[in-house]
């Protein structure tokens, strides 16, 4: 019997040489070590054996069985690893084919812009207005301090409304009627419903009479406005500051300098630092051409002229406040430091444009 | 508006010690902003004075020479083409490393050594353009000939040469500040700004008479608030002497003669605009101020002609125009080389005629950008004594007649009550008295102190733009600086106002269709008549511009469709088919009112063949936010509107109210765009559907118990609806929970008129576990229902 099992072992070890993969092995299994296989038979005959061969005979058994069983535990293994190997060889993809694109949508870069101001500007609670964009001349200039006489009141500038009876512009209850050039119209609409202290901001279209490479007859402007009793100048600053770090970045300064408006007095231009040059003004390569000596030209703003607050029914000794505002196409273009050669590509509606945002 | 300011000749006013980079600091950041600044030094490295000394022909070109240069160290050999190079000639030669601009075009470059055709060249002979001087005296295809500039010796330096060790700045004036628009004005500024001293004395008009005629009258003393003249004989027209030719050059004006250039020279130093005519070009020495008449005809000084209005002021002798008040003289009536007496003129022009007439006429000069933005009447006498002065200096002559000064009215300053609390106030931080004294008078104001408040005097140069108690906080502000105020933000609470719910939907629905797949479209919100008719809309119906800016933008929109239609078209040869919205407002004539500015939508599928898919999708768009903002949304088919096609269109109804259409763009419409596929579209008033909305959620519990799902193949003729089957369906069982359509099919195996849908029926029972016999009994009932109703053929 010891024979037997031996014969058995080494048939065994040979055929799993000669196993192939995991089929044949499990095939080999059943062969040889399943209940009805050949160890089993070979065991079956352990009864029949005198008692003390019994023992030995037993013993030996249990040898030969655990010597197949790891014999096999190790074929099996190696034949996984191979098949897996093999299958994953097998499942090879080329990652440099270009992706899939996803069916996206996408909002113009106008939009874009005025979500990004209206999340800045909303944690300030200020509240976006909805304003017309044809308007009285009232609204437009008279209540902002501009006289008749202003040059932005010139035809030249301005768009105005044809009288559909007569050949001239039509007027009305308060005045021309225009295509606002600003989106300053709100401030004394605001003002009108009385409701303070007010914290608004206004995003519209405007238009102008001007169409080149770098002006559209259509553009859009952002206005802010703050009214309250005894507001200072240096709000204003905080609030400009707030605005310019979330929306331009951290590390940028701002910079107020004097210049003029009507509808404010005192008047600034927003200034803030250039990223190009590091607000130096200076590249390796020269002067920065981007700046102006290191500052770039933002917006306007300033506090809110007496005479704007008188016109909106407000008492300018007790109320004061202040207005800032500024082109959004410009504001983003110089944020992506985008470089559009023709501004006028913006509102051109090409898909090849508009795909790109 | 800009200028450039020579830093020394501020300094013959202003006595500082600042270097020019404190000095642009301090007015950027106080007054006036500084937006380049130009080294003369480092603009002119590596250029040097050379003495031509002898010109030999190129013997590879016939338009070069050889010029042998002496620069000093040694003499070098140069090719040039300049016409006017003569043996002699003091030259600007650029050496290796110097920068230039070639023919005064293009970038700066940096000079090598160089061959030019065969021939090594050591450096190059400039012209006034190639080294930032456009308005030097150079002739055509010459180069710069500095004889009458310098006597420096061969090889000095250029800027030493020519004492043009200086900085220029080119600085941005606000509009409402002439005053400033010269260097006495900057200088008084910069004196506030930095603190430093201002020394100027204002020039006096002498005693003046003689026996030269002339006959001035103010016809419109409105349009010209004074008007002064005065004649000078014996003068002699010819150059400028160097310093004055130097001053104007970085000024960037033109030497012309020395009459001429007294008169810029003035100009830029004051601010305030002369004018001068050969005293035997006024027929009957007569100077009229008057309206010019309609139609009559004005030779200006640029050689064109131009016809005058009455809305035009014009400077006339007794035959003609002379000059348009302000704006430019006359071709034939202005200093020349043989004039040897002339008439001085300086004054006032209301700044909006001036404005109007400009424009009006595209005719635009120094003197009319700054008249136009107002300059006290005051000016012109301060100017006129320094023109006496500087013409006697550098033209000889003598004063030849009285000073003639017409003016409407006697000067009476302006005084305002100032608060100093107020302006304390209004900035924000504590300044003292003393610091607003301060700044104030070193502007020009006169202070008296009356118990609380100061009595302001304005002075003359600032009778245009201080109007009001107000215009003092910011005099002060702006010296004290804005950089030393804190940044604070505002304390007290914000109001509690809520955003107009049309802002919110608007931000809402862009955001959605992007999500969903749309691109957005922007358009002008002008069309023209053109688009308006080829969606047959009305252009008289729609509002107009008084004064467009072309025929392409004449009409605010009444619908989005002619830009959509528009866009499509464009993008069709490059984009074969999108998907695409536009969320904006369009614009309803209303009378007397202003016009009613709608919110509107448009999304559009254009280019794809399957309109059924299409028109399926936007439905599909529909209903998603119909679901999400809770109104009831329907369909009711439309065949008679011509606008959209008779059998692929239906009204959208929100809560059985009409919003807007759904449905293929009629083809008349398609063809009159130029759009050679199929668009099909949606079309919705916005303002009807807001009122609707809300973000209120509903939640349907998740079902207890698992669903059977069944296919069916329905055959059926084709104008059979799918909501009647699908009605029909669910009346055959409360167990029906959904009836989807997956497939419809037409084509071989079926009729030509019948279509099989292949539906996917979903049973379920709230309360136990459906059996298959439970599913297997109600499609039997199914079955015999649809094929007794519709005739169907199930398989």
């Amino acid at each position: 019997m010891k024979k037997e099992l031996e014969q058995l072992r080494d048939d065994f070890l040979g055929a799993l040489e000669s196993a192939g993969d995991s089929l044949g092995l499990e095939e080999l299994r059943v062969e040889y070590l399943g209940r009805k296989g050949k160890l089993a038979n070979v065991m079956k005959k352990l009864p029949d054996l005198a008692e003390d061969m019994r023992k030995e005979a037993g013993q030996f058994g249990n040898e030969i069985k655990k010597v197949l069983e790891t014999a096999f535990l190790e074929a099996q293994h190696t034949v996984n690893q191979f098949e897996e190997r093999t299958r994953r060889d097998a499942e090879w993809i080329d990652i440099t084919m270009p992706g899939i694109a996803p069916l996206m949508g996408s909002l113009h870069l106008v939009t874009q812009a005025i979500d990004e101001i209206s999340t800045i500007l909303h944690q300030l609670g200020f509240v976006r207005s909805r304003t017309p964009e044809v308007d009285w001349d009232w609204y437009a200039f008279e209540s902002l301090n501009m006289p008749k006489d202003h040059a932005a009141r010139d035809e030249w500038e301005t768009f105005f409304i044809q009288d559909p009876k007569a050949d001239k512009v039509l007027e009305g209850k308060k005045g021309k009627v225009v295509l606002t050039p600003h989106t300053s119209n709100s401030q004394v609409r605001e003002l009108e419903k009385g409701q303070l202290p007010i914290r608004m901001f206004n995003i519209n279209k405007c238009y102008r009479r001007q169409s080149d490479v770098s002006h559209v007859p259509m553009f859009h402007q952002f206005e802010g406005l703050l009214i309250d009793k005894n507001v200072t100048i240096t709000e204003l600053k905080g609030v400009f500051d707030f605005f310019v770090k979330n929306f331009f970045g951290a590390e940028r300064k701002v910079r107020l300098r004097p210049h003029h408006f009507r509808f404010t007095e005192p008047s600034f231009e927003l200034d803030i630092s250039c990223d190009i040059c590091g607000g130096s003004g200076k590249l390796e390569s020269g002067a920065c051409r981007l700046c102006k000596e290191g500052w770039l030209e933002l917006g306007g703003a300033g506090m809110v002229h007496p005479n704007v607050i008188k016109a909106g029914g407000l008492d300018p000794e007790v109320y004061s406040g202040f207005a800032f505002g500024w082109g959004v196409e410009r504001t983003l273009m110089m944020r992506s430091g985008m470089n559009i050669a023709d501004m006028r590509i913006i509102y051109r509606n090409d898909l090849r444009f508009l795909k790109q945002f | 508006m800009n200028i450039l300011v020579s830093y020394n000749w501020i300094k013959e006013y202003l006595k500082t010690n600042l270097s020019p980079e404190e000095f642009a600091k301090e007015m950027s950041a106080k007054s006036m902003s500084v937006e380049t600044i130009d080294r003369l030094r480092d603009r002119f490295a590596n250029m040097v004075v050379g003495v031509v000394k002898e010109l030999k022909a190129h013997p590879g070109a016939d338009k070069l020479r050889l010029a042998e240069v002496d620069i000093g160290r040694e003499v070098v050999e140069i090719v040039c083409g300049g016409k006017n190079l003569a043996i002699g000639m003091r030259v600007l030669v650029a050496l290796p490393g110097a920068q230039v601009r070639w023919h005064g075009e293009g970038e700066l470059i940096t000079l090598e050594k160089a061959t030019i055709r065969g021939v090594e060249s050591f450096g190059m002979i400039c012209a006034p353009s190639e080294v930032g001087f456009d308005k030097a005296y150079c002739p055509e295809g010459g180069i710069w000939d500095l004889s009458e500039l310098t006597e420096a010796k061969p090889g000095t330096d250029f800027v030493g040469a020519l004492d043009m060790d200086d900085v220029i700045f080119d600085m941005e004036v606000t509009s409402n500040r002439p005053d400033a628009m010269c260097i006495v004005g900057l200088a008084r500024e910069a004196a506030a700004a930095t603190g430093d001293n201002f020394e100027f004395d204002l020039p006096l008009l002498p005693e003046a008479s003689g026996d030269k005629k002339l006959e001035v009258n103010v016809k419109d003393s409105d349009l010209c608030p004074r008007y002064m003249a005065v004649v000078i004989d014996g003068v002699r027209v010819g150059p400028s002497p160097a310093w004055l030719q130097k001053k104007l050059l970085l000024a960037g004006h033109r030497p012309i003669n020395n009459i001429v250039d007294i008169t810029n020279y003035i100009l830029h130093e004051y601010g305030q605009p002369l004018h001068t005519f050969d005293y035997t070009k006024l027929t009957d020495q007569e100077i009229n101020i008057r309206r010019a008449k309609d139609g009559e005809k004005f030779l200006a000084l640029d050689e064109k002609e131009y016809e005058l209005t009455s809305d035009n002021l014009v400077i006339a002798d007794s035959t003609r125009p002379v000059a348009v008040a302000g704006v430019m003289g006359g071709q034939d009536s202005g200093t020349w080389d043989g004039t040897t007496t002339i008439v001085f003129e300086a004054a006032t022009f209301d700044p909006v005629s001036v404005r109007r007439t400009s424009r009006a006429l595209n005719l635009y000069s120094d003197s009319q950008l700054l008249f136009e933005k107002g300059l006290s009447s005051q000016s012109p006498a301060i100017a006129l004594a320094k023109a006496i002065e500087l013409t006697l200096e550098l033209a000889g002559g003598q004063v030849a007649s009285r000073i003639f000064d017409e003016q409407k009215e006697d000067y009476k300053p302006l005084i305002f009550d100032v608060r100093p609390d107020k302006i304390r106030q209004r900035i924000g931080v504590e300044i003292s008295d003393e610091e607003i004294e301060r700044i104030l008078t070193t502007l020009g104001f006169t202070l008296d102190k009356v118990e609380d408040h100061y009595r302001a005097t304005v002075p003359f140069w600032r009778d245009h733009d201080i109007e009001d108690e107000v215009d003092f906080s910011e005099e002060v502000a702006r010296m004290y600086g804005y950089d030393n105020l804190p940044s604070v933000l505002p304390s007290s609470p914000p109001p509690i106002t809520m955003e107009e719910p049309s802002v919110f939907w608007e931000h809402w629905f862009k955001n959605k269709l992007s999500s969903a797949g749309y691109t957005e479209f922007y358009s002008y919100s002008f069309v023209s008549a053109r688009d308006l008719e080829k969606y047959d809309l009305d252009p008289a119906e729609a509002v107009s511009l008084f004064n467009p800016l072309s025929s392409d933008l004449t009409h605010m929109r009444t619908s989005l469709m002619p830009s959509l239609l528009s866009s499509i078209e464009l993008n069709q040869r490059e984009v074969s088919q999108d998907q695409v919205f536009e969320l904006s407002r369009i614009y309803l004539r209303q009378e007397n009112d202003l016009p009613d500015e709608r919110l509107n939508l448009t999304i559009s599928h254009f280019g794809i063949n399957d309109i059924e898919q299409a028109l399926l999708k936007l439905k599909g768009v529909l209903e998603m936010i119909a679901d999400q903002t809770g109104f009831d949304l329907s369909f009711e088919r439309v065949e008679d509107n011509i606008k959209w096609h008779p059998t692929r269109s239906a009204k959208i109804l929100a809560d059985g109210q009409e919003i807007g259409m759904l449905g293929q763009v009629a083809e008349a419409y398609t063809k009159a765009f130029g759009i050679d596929r199929p668009v099909a579209a949606v079309e919705i008033d916005l303002e009807k559907l807001i009122p609707r909305l809300k973000l209120t959620r509903h939640y349907q519990p998740i079902p207890e118990y698992p669903a059977i799902v069944r296919d069916i193949a329905v055959g059926v003729e084709e104008k059979t609806a799918f909501f009647e089957i699908a009605e029909t369906i669910k009346e055959q069982s409360p167990m029906i929970e959904s009836v989807m359509m997956v497939e419809v099919y037409r084509g071989p195996g079926l009729a030509h008129d019948v279509k099989s849908l292949t539906l996917s029926i979903t049973l379920r029972a709230p309360n136990r576990t459906l059996s298959s016999e439970d599913a297997d009994e109600v499609m039997n009932r199914v079955r015999d229902t649809l094929k007794e109703k519709f005739q169907a053929v199930l398989r």
